[in-house]
């Protein structure tokens, strides 16, 4: 968002200076020789909560396919760092097997990095994406 | 003989003198990762978190790749501790030295796989050990441990 500052009035209160008064335009006390002009924007960026990153819940986990990662060891992993259910981590890792890959998990971005952390480790090819 | 058998305090290891000479190899194998260029492991073991977003993913490293070194570290600092007691008699690990165990057989496959460019499945099904190439036979081996392992550290959970 962008904020057009107001002109700076003339009455703005200034500091006297024990030696001579301000140049003309200057307001800053001791600075006589500075022009408010040269020192403050017309405009200034005022951040909203677009500009910064919304640390909400949409960042997938993802866990990708390869030739090498055995089923069985796949479900182990996500029943160990997730407690899944045998039922949801065979789901999950049937759906890895078969499209390629699964969104095991969607959590805030401090937890999903670490979600994928603890599957690299494990070696899975895990990634993370925005939902 | 199982090499990994359930254990009220863990899991059982046993193996074979021949067996443990072999397996003395994979702390020092995983070492190499990465230091001749262009190695295929390197990339297998160190999959950028954010495959579209460099920036990102170079911040990911920073924080989680060290950690990640770390982790490892410690996981075949494990296996090689146990390893040298195995050829005695068979050893009891406790259930993070099996998880060890477990992440270290794991990352030795996808190293050797990376390695001998497997890209496809299929790979382990319909073999014969005896017309394998050294590094091939070895997968195989790891697989079936690591395959073993695995079933024992399910039935625990």
């Amino acid at each position: 968002m962008v904020v057009i500052l107001a002109t700076v009035p003339q009455t703005f209160p200034r500091c006297n200076t024990p030696d001579s008064p301000p140049a003309s335009g200057s307001i800053l006390w001791g600075m006589p020789h500075l022009n408010t002009a040269a020192v403050l924007p017309e405009t200034i960026d005022v951040p909203t909560s677009d500009d910064f990153p919304v640390d909400d819940h949409g960042w997938n986990v993802i866990v990708w396919n390869d030739p090498v990662n055995l089923m069985g060891y796949v479900v182990y992993v996500l029943r160990k760092l997730f407690g899944y259910s045998e039922e949801k981590a065979t789901k999950l890792m049937l759906e890895v097997h078969n499209d390629g890959r699964s969104v095991v998990n969607m959590a805030p971005r401090e937890k999903a990095e670490m979600d994928c952390y603890a599957l690299q480790r494990h070696g899975l090819w895990a990634t993370l994406g925005k939902a | 003989m199982d090499r990994f058998a359930a254990h009220v305090d863990g899991v059982l290891l046993s193996l074979f003198g021949e067996e443990a000479d072999a397996l003395t190899m994979l702390p020092e194998m995983l070492n190499t990762v990465g230091e001749v260029p262009g190695d295929p492991a390197a990339s297998r073991l160190t999959v950028a978190a954010y495959p579209d977003d460099p920036e990102a993913n170079a911040e990911y490293a920073t924080w989680l790749r060290s950690e990640l070194e770390v982790g490892r570290a410690a996981d075949r600092s494990a296996v090689e501790a146990s390893l040298a007691a195995v050829r005695e008699e068979p050893v009891v690990l406790s259930m993070g030295e099996a998880e060890a165990w477990l992440i270290v057989l794991n990352e030795a496959r996808l190293t050797l796989a990376a390695r001998l460019e497997i890209s496809e499945e299929g790979w382990g099904d319909d073999f014969a050990l005896e017309d394998m190439e050294p590094p091939m036979a070895f997968l195989h081996f790891l697989t079936y441990l690591h395959g073993e392992l695995t079933d024992v550290l399910l039935e625990k959970l």
